[in-house]
């Protein structure tokens, strides 16, 4: 149960301008630790700072915290406006055993080519179209692997980084194989696409 | 998280729920009739017995709730006329700002797994409305909303119950009033907002100053008054220089001047307290007092 002085001081960080929610979390003796607020604020460096305020009067020793709320939103814009990687058409040549990728993004165009079959040649072919549009992507391909589930065949994708051992794993199921390998390669890479700064 | 709850029978009290709308609550259809919940109602009987509805009530509440229906996590987004949108989460957690902005779509009891009738939802969260809404009220009604340090009235029932327990038990206390200098004048050469400011930061500073167990209070425009527990009158002096050392610590260029009265050395009546330590602070501005 909370004491009053708790209550009080909960009160007090919910007027603030903007706040929308108030975490208290507590040390094991019940010292209030960390006050996060979550803050809708048109001036977070004024909410800091008055909750600073508040924090010191009642509980002197505890870290305060304030996220923004609209982080989230302009997270989910970015994301949906960099994710714009479409796939225009995947080739297979049956005869010398390349693949051909184009994948669009802002209106512009870039094509890749592997050797290697459908599956990881789709999945190199992929990585050299999103090279061709101007992104850094710093994976090289490790596993490309056809699975089955007992009804489809979706196709797994692993890319390992170049900086580190850290992989990215990425899970597609379309019409054919190629088309599968491509789009789980894109999906291994969706959230690293959406947060590069930009490309040329 | 699903939300549970997204009829309103009442619409105003959605988007304005204030106190007035709650106090006009059908008790039949809110208490008696479909969202009529045993566990809850005696629940808020039990703390209305020993204490007063507030924030604490509501996590309390959402506990409870959570029990008994086996949920992971739970949530109530209420709005408040006064503090906008407010959310709640199970165990006074933060909520993430992905979260935030998903409970932001609407008001109501978002719970994990989405298994409870909405009837019992609705009651939650009107109780979680009551609860913020009277914690507010009473906030409010003890605290001057600029500086939130107590109003007149929260400081005359100090003072009156630090007056009668000087009379009966002989404890001494120090009243001290606090005068800011030439603020008149700031406020005419700077603007209002200005002088607000200084206000909030004076209260502020006030607040850092006393110690627990002491009264700080506006009682006018820029006058503001403290009751020392246990203080003969000489305590008065370290608590000025408290006071000066947190408002040059603040920026705050406002200087002040004070007049005290001690009880029961000096009296133990309330109204002669403060006619005598008024007369002290404005003898010491040089104003005569008719």
């Amino acid at each position: 149960m909370m004491s009053r002085t708790e209550e009080d001081f909960e009160l007090e960080l919910r007027s603030l301008p903007g706040v929308l929610n108030v975490g208290i979390t507590k040390h094991a003796s019940g010292d209030v630790n960390v006050v996060t607020l979550v803050a809708n604020s048109k001036d977070p460096i004024a909410t800091r700072s008055a909750a600073n305020q508040i924090a010191s009067l009642y509980y002197p020793e505890a870290a305060v915290v304030v996220e923004d709320a609209n982080r989230a939103l302009v997270d989910t814009q970015q994301r949906s406006e960099s994710a714009r990687v479409a796939l225009i058409r995947a080739d297979y040549d049956t005869t010398d055993g390349f693949c051909e990728v184009q994948l669009s993004v802002d209106g512009r165009t870039g094509i890749g080519r592997a050797g290697s079959g459908p599956l990881i040649g789709g999945a190199e072919a992929t990585l050299a179209a999103l090279r061709d549009l101007g992104y850094d992507v710093p994976y090289s391909l490790m596993t490309v692997t056809n699975v089955t589930n007992g009804r489809d065949w979706p196709v797994i994708v692993t890319l390992r980084s170049l900086a580190n051992d850290a992989d990215r794993f990425g899970i597609a199921r379309s019409e054919d194989d190629l088309v599968s390998a491509v789009k789980a390669t894109l999906d291994s890479l969706n959230r690293f696409l959406s947060t590069l700064d930009g490309h040329s | 998280m699903a939300e549970s709850m997204r009829d309103e029978s009442d619409e105003d009290a959605e988007t304005n729920p204030t106190l007035t709308s709650i106090q006009t609550v059908d008790l039949d259809s809110g208490f008696g009739g479909e969202g009529y919940e045993p566990w809850l109602f005696q629940t808020m009987l039990n703390e209305l017995s020993e204490r007063e509805l507030g924030v604490g009530f509501i996590y309390s509440i959402l506990e409870l709730f959570a029990t008994r229906h086996s949920l992971e996590d739970v949530a109530v987004v209420l709005v408040n006329e006064s503090f906008g949108t407010q959310m709640f989460r199970l165990g006074g957690e933060a909520v993430t700002p992905d979260m935030a902005a998903h409970l932001n779509a609407s008001p109501g009891v978002y719970c994990e797994p989405d298994t409870v009738p909405a009837a019992e939802c609705d009651a939650v969260r009107t109780a979680c409305q009551l609860a913020m809404s009277l914690h507010l009220a009473r906030f409010s009604a003890a605290h001057d909303p600029l500086t939130n340090i107590a109003n007149r009235r929260s400081f005359d029932e100090a003072l009156e119950v630090a007056a009668a327990r000087s009379a009966r038990y002989g404890w001494a206390f120090t009243l001290v009033l606090v005068d800011l200098n030439n603020f008149k004048a700031v406020n005419d050469k700077s603007g209002h907002e200005f002088g607000n400011h200084l206000l909030r930061q004076f209260g502020f500073a006030l607040r850092q100053a006393v110690r627990q167990g002491d009264t700080a209070a506006r009682i006018g425009g820029d006058e503001f008054a403290v009751i020392l527990s246990n203080a003969e009158g000489h305590e008065s002096s370290g608590f000025t220089e408290r006071l000066k050392g947190h408002l040059v610590a603040l920026g705050n260029p406002v200087d002040f001047t004070i007049g005290t009265a001690s009880s029961p050395r000096d009296s133990t009546d309330p109204g002669e307290l403060l006619r005598m330590a008024d007369g002290r602070l404005y003898e010491k501005k040089g104003i005569r007092i008719s």
